[in-house]
């Protein structure tokens, strides 16, 4: 090149860091997805919670839990922003670790050689659900008091009374240093297993679609992975887009709940961030004590199985089936409809555990009758027993590659998710939700299932991509180009206006919507330059 | 993935991309390397397409880098205000509340109902929360209230003095000091009002918290007043009669005084201000700021009571 010597900061950065030389995984272009990059997301959910955890961590006062956790709210300068977003950020990171764990189980993505890396996977939702569990207790609220008393119960009730000091410390007197302490330590763990479950998979490598290698083991021959994206900094620069997103989208979210009211009774586990009375306040003897939503369904199971000891051993089944899945699915097989078994289970895991979740929240601690039961349980076992077997896989991979965009799965499931939430709205009923859930996903793994990605025809080599100039796709990257700059002057605006936000008080979450409506232009801007850069 | 490749014939993007690469291969800034591409072939070429042509050229693609970094860099602006959050709110007021005194329960304190000596502690916090005051009824040996006249009070550690305005209530004899030591910062129950059955020799053997220095005793008699205010810790002794100065050492300090009002018309009993000392003493050097607002901007943490505060009461003596 005759400008060979023009400065580059990311030349000069390669150079001294060897960025290209990383022993991470080489990306093929059409693994730039959302649904590829799903444990990015779950991880930059977790930064988040680092990154906040750490400050709230600077105020809180286990001995003094309730009042600085109000304090926090009310007198720490945009503390509300920070409590809120860590609580949402929080309630993001489970939601992404079940959708991370279900998406790879249906592809089969546990099969050899990544069976460890599941297995990591699992440790991973444990801990994460533990430090969750925590975190809520740490609040010192009438729930939180609750929820520990739940935990406690559940330890005596197993025999394992003696823990209890251990677990929860002498919460009951007010001292919350246990809480707290474990709190941050499971955090520790989850950033120590994630490194392993990280390197892993980047040894391994990604998961090739099931067109590339439709058999296990499906990962990339040396010689096949050199033609692909160095990491430095095409996936550097797809990382951070997508980073900044899911903290826009953290932010924006808890920032705006922090507004609303006027919505039923039944939603408040979901869309309120404010904590619940004191445990000392007379206000505390007319709240109904829940959990939070992500142990609803688990609330709702003590229902109606009084035993603890039952109760442990009913939750503990689908945590084993998880664990030794990659143990008893030992066939080459990676398409959903030729695991039926484990697609069926996978299935109906999640409609049960939606179902329990919303039953939880309608009717919390009401006993069921064994009809009711019946009605929500074994409605979804029949459909997908009954129609299961009658989806047939579509063997001819040239057949299928019909125009369906790259995401339509995602606006599939994100439409019927809307569907789902509006229909529970009108009609809060478990068995119709069961009935709901379970159709809606039997449908979404037979029709798209067998969908290939658009760009899979693209693995020749750069020059062969080179010779045709897409036009259409050069009058897209054009608008995208007028999008950032859009962008732009639009975060200039925000910029701004971020200065003119009060610290305290009723408008400060404003200041945690600009700052999520930001991260989300400098995400979208950092996605449109890599389409306008990258995409051939 | 071969198998699927489609013949094709030369169509029109093609000839457009001709005529796009020739452009560039002329253009001097992106001038094509002959010699290079005889060195380096197919790879060169396959590299040289690919930069200029493939993708997106250097220029325009530098135009939009800055745009991102413009975005990254609203982003940060944007950020600084919030960073805020690091600061730790100081909780201060900006002068002396008026807050009404209550009883535990919650209902405005009757001044004519506090027990006159009583060996239980009577204890509000203000102006933060966490900085205890002491009330007290004071009465003689024989437990009628007297009445508590302003005096001068003196700071044994700079030889200042100020000035104690004296009882309040129905008979000029509530008192309100501050229940932090000025030697060491102990706080009740190790500091406490003894009553003049407790001021005695045979509290002198009595267990923590209630034993009382001989030294104590004999300063009580010294200055005729029936009872004291006296710190277990390390038997600071002061006298509540004369605005809380100094009968005993170690400590070289009086207890800074609350002003309290008395609403004769209601009985109720506030909390104005304070005289004395600051009561916590500021710089290492341990001299005291005459000025008791120093208080309100100190950063001890706590909250501002606002405009009522509770009393809650501390049994050191026991039932007995």
């Amino acid at each position: 090149m005759s400008n060979k010597k023009k400065f580059s900061i990311s030349d000069w950065l390669n150079e001294r860091l060897r960025l290209d030389k990383l022993p991470f995984f080489r990306t093929p272009d059409y693994m730039y997805n959302a649904a590829t990059w799903l444990g990015a997301l779950v991880a930059a959910a977790f930064f988040w919670q680092a990154i906040t955890g750490l400050i709230l961590l600077m105020y809180y006062d286990a001995g003094n839990a309730y009042n600085s956790t109000i304090s926090i709210i009310n007198d720490v300068p945009y503390g509300s922003v920070l409590l809120f977003s860590h609580l949402y950020g929080a309630f993001a990171m489970i939601l992404l670790v079940y959708t991370h764990m279900f998406y790879n189980y249906f592809r089969g993505a546990y099969k050899r050689p990544r069976e460890l890396i599941w297995i990591l996977g699992i440790i991973l939702l444990l801990l994460t659900l533990g430090t969750a569990f925590y975190g809520y207790s740490a609040i010192g609220d009438v729930l939180a008091v609750s929820a520990l008393d739940v935990g406690s119960g559940i330890l005596s009730g197993i025999g394992l009374g003696s823990l209890v000091p251990v677990a929860f410390g002498d919460y009951a007197a007010g001292n919350f240093s246990r809480i707290i302490g474990l709190h941050v330590a499971l955090a520790a763990l989850i950033f120590l297993f994630f490194a392993l479950h990280f390197f892993l998979a980047e040894q391994q490598g990604m998961m090739p679609p099931r067109s590339v290698r439709p058999k296990a083991p499906a990962i990339y021959a040396e010689e096949e992975e050199k033609n692909f994206n160095p990491w430095w900094p095409r996936n550097f620069v797809y990382m951070l887009s997508l980073i900044f997103m899911t903290w826009g989208w953290i932010l924006i979210i808890s920032n705006s709940l922090a507004y609303l009211s006027h919505y039923p009774v039944y939603l408040d586990p979901f869309l309120n961030p404010r904590p619940a009375p004191s445990p000392t306040s007379p206000a505390a003897a007319t709240i109904t004590a829940y959990p939070p939503w992500f142990f609803l369904f688990f609330f709702k199971m003590a229902d109606f199985i009084s035993s603890f000891p039952a109760l442990v051993a009913v939750g503990a089944i689908p945590l084993i089936w998880l664990l030794i899945t990659p143990f008893i699915d030992r066939s080459d097989e990676l398409h959903p409809l030729k695991r039926k078994v484990f697609t069926g289970v996978g299935i109906l895991m999640i409609t049960y555990m939606i179902q329990l979740t919303i039953w939880g929240a309608i009717a919390p601690a009401k006993p069921a009758t064994p009809e009711e039961i019946t009605l929500v349980f074994l409605p979804p076992a029949i459909i997908v027993a009954v129609a299961l077997p009658f989806i047939k896989p579509k063997e001819d991979i040239r057949a299928q590659n019909r125009g369906l965009g790259g995401n339509m799965q995602f606006t599939y499931l994100a439409m019927a998710s809307i569907f789902l939430l509006s229909a529970v709205l009108m009609f809060p009923s478990p068995t119709l939700l069961g009935i709901v859930t379970s159709l809606v996903l039997l449908t979404g793994i037979a029709a798209y299932s067998d969908k290939v990605f658009p760009t899979m025809k693209a693995a020749g080599t750069s020059a062969e991509k080179a010779t045709t100039i897409n036009v259409s796709l050069e009058r897209k990257k054009k608008l995208a180009e007028v999008i950032i700059a859009i962008l732009f002057a639009m975060s200039v605006i925000i910029a701004f206006n971020m200065w003119t936000v009060p610290p305290k008080g009723f408008y400060s979450n404003l200041f945690g919507i600009d700052l999520g409506l930001i991260f989300l232009m400098l995400g979208t801007a950092i996605s449109l330059y890599h389409y306008v850069v990258y995409k051939k | 993935m071969k198998e699927y490749k489609k013949i094709r014939i030369l169509g029109t993007s093609d000839l457009y991309f001709v005529y796009k690469l020739l452009k560039v291969m002329r253009n001097p800034k992106t001038k094509f390397d002959g010699k290079e591409f005889a060195k380096k072939g197919e790879d060169y070429l396959f590299n040289y397409v690919d930069k200029n042509l493939g993708g997106v050229d250097e220029s325009r693609r530098n135009f939009l880098k800055g745009l991102v970094f413009g975005v990254a860099a609203a982003t940060v602006i944007g950020i600084i205000p919030g960073l805020r959050v690091l600061v730790p709110p100081v909780q201060s007021v900006t002068g002396f509340p008026k807050t009404i005194l209550l009883t535990a329960s919650g209902t405005p304190l009757k001044a004519s109902q506090i027990p006159v000596n009583s060996p239980i502690t009577m204890v509000f916090e203000y102006p933060l929360s966490g900085e205890p005051n002491f009330l007290i009824n004071l009465g003689d040996a024989s437990g009628k209230p007297v009445e508590i006249p302003p005096t001068t009070v003196t700071i044994p550690q700079t030889g200042k003095t100020y000035q104690f305005p004296g009882g309040v209530g129905p008979n000029k004899s509530i008192v309100a000091y501050s229940a932090v030591c000025q030697h060491l910062g102990c706080t009740p129950p190790y500091i406490h009002f003894y009553p003049p059955q407790y001021t005695t020799p045979s509290q002198v053997t009595a267990a923590e918290p209630n034993e009382l220095s001989a030294a104590a005793l004999i300063a009580a008699r010294s200055a005729h007043i029936p009872a004291v205010i006296h710190c277990d810790c390390h038997g600071s002794t002061y006298d509540p009669y004369h605005g809380a100065s100094v009968l005993t050492g170690p400590t070289v300090r009086p207890l800074p005084a609350v002003i309290l009002e008395w609403d004769s018309s209601n009985d109720y009993l506030y909390a104005l201000g304070a005289v004395g000392v600051a009561t916590y003493p500021e710089g290492s050097n341990g001299v005291p700021s005459q000025d008791p607002r120093e208080d309100l901007d100190e950063s001890q943490f706590g909250s501002p009571v606002g405009t009522s505060s509770k009393i809650s009461e501390i049994n050191t003596f026991g039932s007995s």
